[in-house]
């Protein structure tokens, strides 16, 4: 009997094993030390194409903030072969779509096709790496789109500051205390040269990487990627040397206002460890269990169970040199910002203290593993994801991988990773109030 | 220095080669059509006749399997129902297992699974299929059927049939529908309480024993499985299932008419009519005809694109979209296009139908439309592909349509190949305006009489009438409002329900604060107004003011999202209406215009001014409804605001119900507290 059920636990966990999922992929540098990635995947004649570069809102120049938001923008104005204005027209005329975005730590460009365009996104892509327009026309175009981004975005959205409360209070020398979209009196003050150099500096091939997923031959990918992309120079190496923080010590108090705001909020921020850490992981697996779902911790409390708020959340802020973990809660009625950060402490000293419950343990893990497979569902998803695990991660494999670091997250890991970052001595407490409460 | 030149030498070749190859100052043109990879399914059958399809797709541990049977139609009669009511019992507990266990099971794993009279469907990490699969299939052999669920259920269907009663959407389809097909036919016949009603638990058990049988049944699985894995795991689970043999259905034959009419349904609460020119079609995917049929409906009326939708929004403003759609179901279809148009421009809009339907038949298509079409088509179908429950769809339909194993592989070379002369062949063939009903369901008081006037190619269009259940019915009256009746009479009367002259004018301000919800978030609407005509409306969510208006009498202001407007002359107008709380005090210019029901009560119809109805009940004298026409973007839409639950405040009635419908959204405010000349603030109306 025993040996009977010591052969069925082996195959189980065979089984569990073997149908770990697998994004084959081949990879290469052209000489001019562009990274390629090509993924072929045949289920359907869709092609994407993008690019994504070693440039986020962290990098300057000049000192001046916001400059690689604004390339995500500029970089649609046209290029030497490309007329001003006909990006959008050419891609949806084509049956495609597009778009791009920014964060701290890296820009990523896009196009998906039908199949039979795979050498127009290259071309598009390469176009873009290799001579686009950066005139001064273009630059006062972009510069009031952005301006108009950061007031919808920001200024005029409530909670829109939110992000940059906690970051201004968590950071003190590192870029990440500026906000992503930049200083408007930065780029106001930017100039034309600038902005050229700041292009030659990062947009280089040898700081990006290609990525080319989808329905593609492998070696005639390979050829007219060479074709397209083989001519564009080399620049120089980037070199980044970040001033870092030092470790925090006390809890930092911070008040901030918002105009279109009548709720205040509480947001709880700590400052964690880089995303290539395996205790980034298991904060995003603490966010799960504290917010995700009706069942989770600290909705079923506040939200549910006591009435104290009217909405909570909490979620790990990935990024390469630092992460910031925030807990964020909407007061109901007459509970003050005090009682709820009272009320959240509570559970979070729980999982300093004590271990969560298997069963919890097995849904988060189920949970996890259904985040994981969804976002690699269809080719644009994985072409994404193949370039960020290069790109940022340094491994281009992890997108194979990376479910692994959540199988092995243990109980203790999670009382472990509370216990180091969580704590109420290395928090950052914003309150996070309506303009009309500013005192006279 | 020789190695130096070497290198020099290849990077120049390198280059030579590359210009020898693009020119990049030339956009590339776009390869061939790709062919589409679609999988092969593995196939085999158990004992019972269920046929499995397999799908293997690695790339992600993930499953997707269902359950499907292939019955054909099933005439329900005097138990119609008894279809529905079935499959939404199943997957409520099984033989062993409650309800909640069963649901609590799915959920923790991560699945999803659903459950229909026609079959079941799931998904599921790869690692859970075994047990997702034994869960979906001891729900469907086995299931636990009990009274409370049926009775449960049963309650929920009846209420479903009672809240689309006035929904005149759901009527038309209806209507459309039975007259189509016939009401003794499958497609035709339809639901009612009384039908519900008369079903019981034991018809839903024979029903389940009858139809619910692997004899024409597929599971389709696709997804990271083993195809050995599955064959054992679905022979393991589904082998217990009875075969049974389902009855055959004599369908009957479906029909045109010899000559076009209009089939009329007067709901007097409609403010938007429901056209469709129909006509059924024997078309079948694998006809020869399904590729160009496809193309040209897609350039008749496909989309934002296509010319129903071109001309009756885009040009003439007579609707938010019109469509139009062709079937290819084997055993009966129709050809339908249709819109909800605002009333006054129901006749127009029937003419502009039968203008695209004729025109596509005499003319041919321009070489561009049909480009467009096929590049939208192409585009649909390749983006379709992305999602593995797609390419079950198709080997599914490859079995059970009869196709030729390479359908879907062949698709767009076959959308390709469509001709102008094909499109105007098949628009010949399958859009028959000379034989097709016009269904209008819609406000007869309103819309009737520009019907009758219709004249098309020199003829009028005989109209039939019928009833909401498609039961031919006489031609709704007209009525009219009795001569001792004035504008006057009116109002005095609403006073008086309200609580007469006296109480009325010690009224010098009301607070409303009333709660309404939308999808799922509670609004707040906060409104304060004076008998000498300010105004101050505050809506908001979760405490953030969404929107903000301020009218002092003389000027106004919206703010929303932190953006000011001043009032133009128009909202100025509006508002000196709406600030005031009773404006039936005084006459003015407003009209007596007519009696109409209102949720099946007669009402005057008053018209305020040249966008605002107001409608008393012509029993309590209460006003039930105000209808707004407004325009927005080129479009113009009807907006009723319906009031109910009049309670006393102060001596004065109010209403503490207020419905508001915007298209299909409808939106119930219910009033927490009303204040009468208390509340007001100083400054409330001050506009900055």
């Amino acid at each position: 009997m025993i040996l009977k059920q010591n052969f069925l636990a082996a195959l189980l966990f065979v089984g569990a094993a073997g149908f770990a999922q697998e994004v084959e992929f081949t990879e290469f540098d052209l000489d001019n030390g562009l990274h390629v990635i090509l993924h072929e995947d045949k289920t359907a004649p869709v092609v994407s194409t993008s690019v994504m570069y070693d440039v986020g809102g962290k990098d300057r120049i000049n000192g001046k903030t916001g400059f690689a938001h604004f390339f995500e923008h500029l970089l649609f104005e046209g290029t030497e072969n490309i007329e001003k204005g006909k990006w959008f027209e050419i891609v949806s005329s084509n049956g495609g779509t597009n778009n791009a975005n920014t964060s701290n730590d890296r820009t990523y460009y896009y196009e998906i096709f039908p199949s039979n365009n795979l050498e127009l996104g290259l071309w598009m892509e390469s176009e873009r790496m290799m001579h686009p327009i950066i005139k001064k026309e273009g630059v006062d175009t972009q510069n009031e789109v952005v301006k108009e981004e950061r007031r919808s975005r920001m200024d005029n959205s409530p909670y829109g500051n939110l992000l940059q409360s906690v970051a201004g209070a968590m950071f003190e020398k590192h870029p990440y205390k500026d906000p992503n979209i930049g200083y408007m009196e930065d780029l106001d003050a930017a100039t034309l040269d600038e902005f050229k150099e700041f292009f030659d500096t990062y947009y280089v091939p040898n700081n990006a990487v290609l990525v080319v997923a989808g329905d593609i031959d492998v070696s005639d990918t390979k050829k007219m990627v060479k074709d397209y992309f083989g001519d564009i120079p080399k620049g120089e190496e980037v070199k980044r040397n970040f001033e870092m923080e030092t470790p925090m010590t006390k809890e930092v108090r911070t008040t901030t206002y918002d105009s279109n705001i009548q709720i205040p909020a509480s947001i709880l921020g700590y400052r964690t460890p880089s995303f290539t850490e395996k205790d980034s992981y298991v904060l995003n697996m603490i966010s799960d269990y504290l917010s995700d779902g009706k069942s989770s911790i600290l909705y079923k409390k506040l939200v549910d169970e006591q009435k104290q708020a009217l909405q909570v959340a909490a979620f790990n802020l990935e990024q390469s040199d630092y992460g910031m973990y925030l807990i964020f809660a909407l007061p109901l009625g007459e509970t003050s910002l005090e009682t709820l950060n009272t009320e959240m402490e509570e559970e979070i000293s729980k999982l300093r203290n004590e271990l969560i419950s298997e069963k919890d343990f097995q849904k988060l893990q189920n949970k996890a593993e259904n985040a994981y497979v969804n976002s690699n569902s269809s080719v644009a998803g994985i072409g994404e994801s193949l370039a960020t695990s290069y790109l940022l991660y340094g491994d281009t494999n992890l997108v194979n991988e990376e479910i692994d670091i959540y199988r092995s997250i243990t109980r203790e890991d999670i009382k472990r990773v509370a216990t180091e970052y969580l704590k109420p001595s290395q928090r950052v407490v914003v309150d996070y109030l309506p303009e009309s409460q500013k005192a006279e | 220095m020789m190695k130096n030149y070497i290198i020099a030498f290849a990077v120049f070749l390198f280059t030579a080669n590359m210009f020898a190859q693009i020119d990049r100052s030339v956009m590339p043109k776009p390869g061939p059509a790709p062919q589409v990879n679609v999988e092969e399914p593995e196939n085999f059958d158990l004992d019972n006749g269920l046929e499995v399809l397999i799908v293997e797709n690695h790339k992600l541990p993930r499953v997707s399997m269902s359950l499907r049977l292939d019955n054909p139609p099933i005439f329900e009669g005097d138990k119609a129902g008894v279809t529905s009511l079935m499959g939404s019992l199943l997957g409520s507990g099984t033989a062993t297992m409650t309800k909640d266990a069963f649901n609590e099971r799915v959920d923790f794993l991560g699945a999803r699974m659903n459950f229909y009279s026609g079959g079941a469907s799931a998904n599921t990490l790869s690692k859970y299929f075994p047990e997702i699969l034994k869960l979906m299939a001891d729900a469907a052999i086995n299931p636990y059927f009990t009274e409370e669920e049926f009775s449960k259920a049963k309650e929920r269907q009846i209420e479903g049939i009672k809240s689309n009663d006035k929904n005149v959407a759901f009527i038309a389809s209806r209507v459309r529908s039975a007259l189509a097909y016939g009401k003794d036919h499958p497609y035709g016949e339809f639901v009612t309480a009384e039908s519900v009603e008369s079903v019981t638990l034991d018809d839903v058990k024979k029903f389940y024993q009858t139809y619910y049988s692997p004899q024409h049944a597929y599971l389709v699985i696709v997804g990271d499985v083993d195809e050995d894995e599955v064959k054992d795991l679905v022979k393991k689970n589904f082998s217990s299932w009875k075969k049974t043999e389902v009855p055959e259905t004599n369908m009957p034959e479906v029909t045109n008419l010899g000559k076009t009419q209009i089939d009329f349904v007067d709901m007097p609460n409609a403010v938007q009519s429901e056209i469709s020119v129909v006509n059924t079609i024997k078309l079948k995917k694998k006809d020869p005809d399904y590729f160009p049929v496809l193309v040209a409906n897609k350039i008749l009326g496909g989309g934002g694109e296509a010319r129903l939708f071109l001309n009756l929004r885009e040009d003439k403003g007579y609707t938010y979209g019109a469509y139009s759609s062709t079937g290819n179901d084997k055993y009966a279809s129709t050809f339908t296009a249709s819109a909800s148009v605002r009333n006054a421009v129901t006749d127009s809009s029937v003419v502009a139908f039968l203008d695209e339907i004729y025109k596509i038949r005499k003319e041919k298509v321009s070489a561009a439309e049909l480009a467009n079409a096929k590049a939208k088509i192409t585009g649909d179908f390749v983006l379709s592909l992305e999602q593995p429950s797609t390419i079950a769809n198709f080997a599914y339909e490859v079995e059970t349509e009869d196709l030729d194993d390479d359908f879907y592989k062949d698709y767009l070379e076959k959308i390709d190949e469509v001709s102008v002369e094909d499109v105007q062949r098949v628009a010949q063939k399958y859009f028959q305006p000379d034989n097709a009903r016009i269904v209008v369901v819609g406000k007869g008081s309103d819309v009737l009489e520009n019907l009758e006037k219709i004249q098309y190619n020199g003829k009028s269009i005989p109209i039939k009438y019928y009833d909401k259940l498609a039961d031919a019915a006489s031609k709704p009256e007209k009525k009219t409002v009795d001569a001792s009746v004035s504008i006057d009479k009116v109002y005095e009367n609403y006073i008086n329900a309200i609580g007469g002259k006296e109480a009325v004018s010690k009224v010098e301000s009301v607070v409303m604060i009333a709660q309404g919800q939308i999808q799922g978030m509670t609004l707040d609407l906060e409104m304060k107004r004076t008998t000498d005509g300010k105004l101050l409306q505050n809506v908001s969510m979760g405490g953030n003011v969404m929107q903000n208006q301020v009218f002092d009498g003389e000027k106004g202001s919206m703010t929303m999202q932190g953006q000011k407007i001043p009032y133009n002359e128009e909202q100025i107008a509006a508002a000196k209406i709406d600030a005031n709380p009773f404006p039936e005090l005084s006459v003015g210019s407003a009209t007596l215009s007519g009696i109409e029901q209102v949720d099946g009560k007669d009402a005057y119809v008053v018209n305020v001014d040249e966008t605002t109805k107001a409608y008393y009940d012509v029993g309590s004298g209460l006003k039930t409804q105000v209808v707004k026409t407004v325009s927005q973007g080129g479009q113009t839409m009807t907006v009723p605001t319906g009031y109910s639950d009049y309670q006393e405040v102060n001596g004065v009635k109010f209403p503490f119900m207020m419905t508001q419908s915007m298209g299909p959204q409808k939106l119930e405010f219910k009033v927490s507290e009303i204040k009468v000349n208390e509340g007001i603030n100083e400054g409330d109306f001050t506009v900055e």
